[in-house]
């Protein structure tokens, strides 16, 4: 069969364009080796049970969100957060960012969510943990409390379901404290996190990375600043309602 | 352990961030047009904000978001079933609300050409709303159409009535 100038020229350029990929396919290959690494399983572990044994904490958080519009670009929005947690049944997350600022407190028997710019709350009955809370708000209101799962004392167990690899990516400073940084893969998502090394395993960032929708968006939060020994007062975990806020419902998912 | 969710439930959300958009004033003073395809987007699924949540992100609500009632009326058939059975909860919830939405589907023979079907969720209000107390529930009064306010999910949203 007789190739034209052209036929020679495209067959050339895939084979350059086969090297390149087996070259940055075998790059890959020697970073990210099929399968979960023992160490990074235990680095995971150690931080998620020690966040377990934690009775009472604050995190303040720094968070970035991509959505991606139908034309294809990517728009970043960004909120900080404080999260306030007394275990076994009080929660405060609130916050502010894009257009929005919004309450969520759990005082052990209701839960509230509210906004004081918009002057609207919606409160609901809740179970007596924060476990069973959390599940609640999720299940039965679509309601997804900020700093929720890794609240959950089994966080280890959520996270890892379904991973198919694990490595440990290598040291890194965040926020100013040196972490091991992990990486992970289940179907449909790629994630991140770092771990604060020595004697206190917090998590200090962790990167969601969805893969099955277009252009891959990723959400991001980074914990700024924890405080294992806060102190709270009465009004941390209780909603005072204003005299004009407005009560509104909770509409069930 | 103390969880009783399938383990397929979400994991690591740690802050929320889901629709910041949903409180956005009709006069939002900034890139109104994007903010809308934003809307429209988000509305869609949602980037997830927990590693599992990748896998439950289609459960997810559509959240029918448009500022105008004549976009409103033209969301999905889908979307607007999903909103009129939210709506049918509510209605059976209290009689109060009943007798309420009663008066507005009476009111409705009269709604103005374009408005939006009750039942549909916008998150945020035309321009010109006026807040109306009726047994007890705070409405807002936008040219006739009625909205109540409600969280769904994280997302404050007016329901059309």
């Amino acid at each position: 069969m007789e190739t034209t100038p052209r036929d020679r020229l495209t067959a050339a350029l895939s084979r350059c364009c086969v090297i390149a990929a087996l070259a940055t396919l075998s790059v890959a290959a020697q970073a990210q080796s099929t399968g979960v690494a023992p160490e990074a399983m235990q680095m995971l572990k150690a931080s998620t049970d020690f966040l377990a044994s934690q009775q009472r904490f604050t995190a303040d958080t720094r968070v970035t969100l991509e959505i991606v519009l139908k034309s294809g670009q990517k728009i970043e929005f960004n909120s900080t957060g404080h999260q306030f947690v007394q275990r076994p049944n009080k929660l405060r997350s609130e916050r502010s960012g894009d257009l929005v600022e919004q309450v969520f407190v759990y005082d052990g028997k209701s839960l509230t969510l509210y906004q004081p710019q918009d002057k609207v709350y919606a409160q609901v009955a809740a179970p007596g943990t924060l476990e069973e809370m959390l599940d609640l708000a999720r299940e039965k209101y679509d309601v997804v409390a900020p700093f929720g799962d890794l609240i959950f004392k089994n966080a280890y167990d959520i996270l890892m379901d379904g991973v198919t690899e694990g490595l440990v990516v290598g040291k890194a400073v965040i926020e100013g404290a040196v972490c091991n940084h992990l990486a992970f893969r289940a179907p449909d998502v790629d994630w991140q996190i770092w771990i604060q090394e020595g004697a206190q395993p917090l998590p200090r960032r962790v990167v969601i990375t969805t893969l099955d929708l277009p252009n891959a968006p990723q959400f991001a939060v980074t914990v700024t600043r924890w405080n294992l020994e806060p102190s709270f007062d009465a009004q941390t975990f209780t909603f005072t309602r204003q005299a004009d806020m407005k009560r509104i419902e909770l509409l069930p998912r | 352990m103390s969880r009783t969710r399938s383990p397929k439930a979400l994991a690591f959300t740690m802050v929320l961030p889901l629709l910041y958009l949903a409180g956005v004033a009709p006069d939002a003073p900034v890139g109104l047009t994007l903010l809308q395809e934003v809307h429209a987007v988000v509305g869609a699924p949602l980037t997830p904000v927990s590693v599992a949540g990748v896998a439950r992100r289609t459960t997810r609500r559509v959240v029918v978001a448009e500022t105008s009632a004549t976009q409103a009326a033209a969301a999905s058939t889908a979307a607007t079933q999903q909103q009129q059975a939210a709506t049918a909860q509510q209605q059976s919830a209290t009689a109060q609300q009943q007798s309420a939405t009663a008066q507005q589907q009476q009111a409705a023979a009269s709604r103005p050409p374009g408005a939006p079907a009750a039942g549909a969720v916008v998150t945020a209000l035309p321009a010109g709303c006026k807040p109306e107390t009726k047994g007890g529930v705070e409405y807002q009064n936008c040219g006739g159409v009625y909205y109540r306010a409600a969280f769904q999910g994280n997302n404050l949203v007016y329901v059309v009535q």
